[in-house]
């Protein structure tokens, strides 16, 4: 078989592989009906899960845009059940964006500022390297003990954490310029500051590709961590708010929308950031 | 050893190699090729880039199944590969992972042969080579042509009756390259004339294969095209390369590559 | 101090980085002066953090009113460090077999790679909810999910690593009489174990964090726990003692893979 035909079998396996993990779910629904409350089965078929479990996400609408809320006593309905998915989702992805933004940028000034001279590189190493060490998801209590719960806790978070990635990320992609780059636009007489803008900075872009897509999977992880420890809104606060009354259909519901925001983000990047890449050879696309 | 009709060590009836290219479209690398090759002689394969000299060479090692034809070794047809058929590789094929003597037993290891006696064959022929300062180093520390030194001295310690090269030399210096060639007449001529082992030697270079080859066989886009014998006696010196005969050889063989207008017209082999 | 050890001493400290050093000072220091225009409820002092540190180590009887079961720090990193013990074997020898095998039958690489892929991309904590209900607050919850990530990751270095072993090695292999037996572990596992264990380290270094936040979100002992009751009882000298801490155990623990790493794989730093 030729290449071609293999990588088309084999994008039709994977297909089959995801349909028949769906088809395992649905027996499963059926062979255990249990509910953790009536209408809220634990293993929620897939006709439950776009009506009833939609439906109920209707519950974390607060209300406004002329739909009432659930708390304050309107029926469900499929207009709120989605506004609530639309509001939860663009709260999540705005502190991620937000977050990557402000940590990405400043990771990269940082970064690009450290690596000037061979000293600063040195005087900055024991800092970074102990920043890196210490586990992300760990320090959630201390960024909310100072900056509160609110949307501003979240996006400094995912700031701090991207901010770290991309700062070693940088450092390290500059380190990594292969001398010869430098020395060629020296020997033609670039200026420090000419060097850095011509040369270095897409010079590094190949490398700090895989820094990129790194930081977008952990962004996605601190933002959901960030969420689910206190968070008023997202899709971590549904998660974990339904967790406490075992609503598995709900969280399932999430849980898929969620893979569906992630993987879609991670693909867009991953390609976005190839294309831009096309004059880099091979062995430098990470 | 007795086996049967060893006057044809390596045998090639009708032999063809194809390969489905990534779009789906047959490509025919080695086409229709017959030939004798007769134990202890030293044959070179010679022919331009993606000639099919290469897919020949594996398909002797039995690391590539021929499309049709077929291929037998001192009388036996071949199914795979094989202790009898040892390969030098042009790329490094010693194993990083192992130290350098620990390389020129494995063959033996895999033959089971107890550890005492085959640390003592493995260190013969890395004095051999004259690599015996080494024996204890990791084949990182090692220049390029060190690595070819052991990658010989492993196949012939492993005592394989053919030995196969694929353009072994090609990616070393000029100096480097001599000496392995040396090295290699050394080993081989070691022992007389009747212990000699078959060798099928494939190179883009010219002169290497009128410095070492009692017979040349000419490759061009998958078939045999020529089969010249070298009969210049052993060892060969840059005066030997002067006499006419080589000169003349060379001459062929540079008309065949394409660099020279043939002076007569060139006899293409028939099977 | 006996000789030996001293002169080692001295070699290591000859090492050292004078500037690096001063990095580290710098850092410090500058942590010190912020501590003089913000409040000590928002910013502990660097030397406050190390006391506290190095007195709730051994005993910290605070801890107890919260609920926690054991009322120091080390009984509560032992605890942690157990479960990412657990998770990294476990989860280390799944991932490996099955990388290893994915390169080998195809059929196996189509149907585990899609998942795997769909996994590597989505944060591994979205698991954790579900954990919680289906094991409830306890150790199985936090050990699954930090196994769930130690798999998805070894699985992809194991699969790099015997993808990427040049095929030349295993021809010269088979020219050789080499039984399937042979190749596995003579060419195989030799071959990929330093990708392997580059990909174990990595591994290693992300489960410190995603064990702790698991018990942070729903367990009664570890590290996680104690932070998640002393930001109750907003406490941020406490959280960053205990987070040192938690730094220090995984910047050691990293050393020590590094260390083995450079021990077994030390045929394959490149020389030439």
């Amino acid at each position: 078989m030729s290449a071609i035909a293999h990588a088309r079998r084999d994008r039709w396996i994977s297909v089959a592989v995801f349909l028949s993990l769906a088809a395992v779910w649905q027996l499963l629904s059926v062979l255990y009906p249990a509910e953790a409350a009536p209408g809220e089965p634990m293993i929620a078929g897939w006709q439950v899960l776009f009506t009833n479990t939609f439906l109920s996400l209707a519950d974390y609408w607060q209300g406004g845009l002329g739909v009432p809320s659930v708390a304050e006593g309107a029926d469900r309905s499929y207009l709120a059940a989605f506004l609530s998915v639309l509001s939860h989702s663009l709260d999540t992805m705005g502190r991620l964006v937000i977050g990557l933004s402000v940590g990405g940028l400043v990771g990269l000034i940082l970064g690009l500022a450290v690596s000037w001279a061979r000293w600063t590189r040195r005087l900055f190493d024991w800092p970074l390297q102990f920043l890196r060490t210490l586990p992300l998801l760990a320090m959630v209590p201390l960024f909310q003990l100072w900056f509160g719960t609110y949307f501003i806790g979240e996006v400094m978070f995912v700031a701090y954490g991207i901010g770290v990635i991309v700062f070693a990320g940088t450092v390290n992609a500059v380190r990594n310029v292969p001398q010869i780059y430098i020395d060629n636009a020296r020997s033609l007489g670039a200026s420090r500051w000419t060097l850095y803008r011509t040369v270095i900075l897409p010079a590094i872009f190949p490398a700090m590709r895989s820094t990129i897509l790194l930081s977008l999977g952990a962004g996605w992880g601190a933002v959901l961590g960030a969420e689910y420890l206190g968070a008023q809104s997202g899709l971590g606060y549904i998660i974990v708010y339904a967790q406490q009354f075992a609503f598995l259909d709900r969280m399932f519901f999430i849980a898929l929308l969620f893979i569906l925001y992630t993987s879609i983000s991670y693909w867009a990047i991953s390609k976005l950031s190839a294309r831009l890449l096309q004059w880099a050879p091979l062995s430098q696309r990470a | 050893m007795n086996a049967p009709n060893t006057s044809r060590m390596i045998e090639l009836v009708h032999v063809n190699r194809s390969f489905k290219r990534a779009d789906g479209q047959a490509v025919q690398a080695v086409e229709d090729v017959s030939v004798a090759i007769r134990e202890g002689e030293f044959v070179c394969l010679v022919g331009p880039s993606g000639c099919g000299k290469t897919t020949v060479l594996q398909m002797v090692a039995g690391l590539l199944p021929p499309t049709s034809g077929e291929i037998a070794v001192a009388g036996h047809e071949i199914a795979g590969p094989g202790r009898d058929r040892g390969m030098v590789f042009q790329k490094d094929s010693v194993f990083p992972w192992k130290r350098v003597i620990d390389n020129v037993e494995y063959g033996l290891k895999c033959r089971d042969v107890p550890a005492a006696q085959r640390r003592e064959i493995a260190q013969t022929y890395l004095e051999r080579v004259g690599l015996a300062h080494v024996a204890k180093a990791w084949p990182r520390e090692l220049s390029g042509g060190m690595l070819k030194r052991v990658a010989i001295a492993t196949v012939f310690a492993n005592g394989s009756q053919v030995l196969m090269l694929d353009e072994p030399f090609s990616a070393l210096d000029y100096v480097t390259r001599h000496q392995l060639q040396s090295v290699l007449l050394d080993l081989w001529e070691e022992g007389g004339s009747t212990a000699r082992r078959t060798v099928l030697f494939v190179t883009h270079d010219v002169d290497e294969a009128l410095a070492l080859a009692d017979r040349i066989l000419v490759f061009h886009s998958g078939r045999l095209i020529d089969d010249l014998a070298v009969t210049a006696t052993r060892p060969r010196t840059t005066d030997s390369l002067l006499m006419p005969e080589m000169v003349a050889i060379k001459h062929k063989l540079l008309a065949h590559l394409g660099l020279e207008k043939p002076t007569a017209p060139l006899k293409v082999a028939r099977s | 101090m006996p000789d030996a050890l001293s002169s080692r001493l001295n070699a290591a400290l000859a090492t050292l980085d004078p500037l690096r050093v001063a990095g580290a000072v710098v850092f410090i220091a500058a942590w010190q002066l912020l501590t003089l225009l913000l409040p000590p409820i928002i910013l502990p002092t660097p030397l406050g953090v190390a006391k506290r540190l190095l007195s709730d180590f051994w005993s910290a009887p605070s801890l107890s009113y919260y609920g926690v079961e054991e009322a120091n720090l080390y009984a509560n990193l032992i605890y942690t460090a157990e479960n990412v013990a657990i998770a990294v074997v476990i989860g280390s020898v799944i991932g490996i077999m099955a990388g290893l095998l994915s390169a080998r039958f195809n059929l196996v690489r189509v149907v585990i790679d899609p998942i795997i892929m769909t996994a590597g991309t989505v944060p591994i904590l979205i698991a954790a909810p579900f954990l919680l209900i289906w094991f409830g607050v306890g150790r199985a919850s936090a050990v699954c999910l930090v196994m769930f990530y130690v798999i998805v990751i070894l699985y992809i270095f194991a699969q790099r690593a015997a993808t990427n072993l040049d095929p030349v090695y295993e021809d010269s292999a088979r020219t050789f009489g080499a039984t399937p037996r042979r190749m596995v572990w003579d060419i195989l596992v030799p071959a990929t174990v330093p990708e392997i264990l580059g990909g174990l380290r990595i591994a290693l270094a992300g489960a410190w964090g995603l064990e702790a936040i698991a018990e942070l979100l729903g367990s009664q002992s570890g590290i996680g726990k104690v932070l998640e009751v002393l930001a109750g009882a907003t406490d941020p000298q406490g959280i960053m003692a205990t987070l040192l801490l938690l730094g220090l155990t995984a910047m050691i623990v990293d050393a020590g893979a590094a260390f083995v790493v450079a021990r077994t794989a030390k045929w394959s730093a490149p020389a030439r």
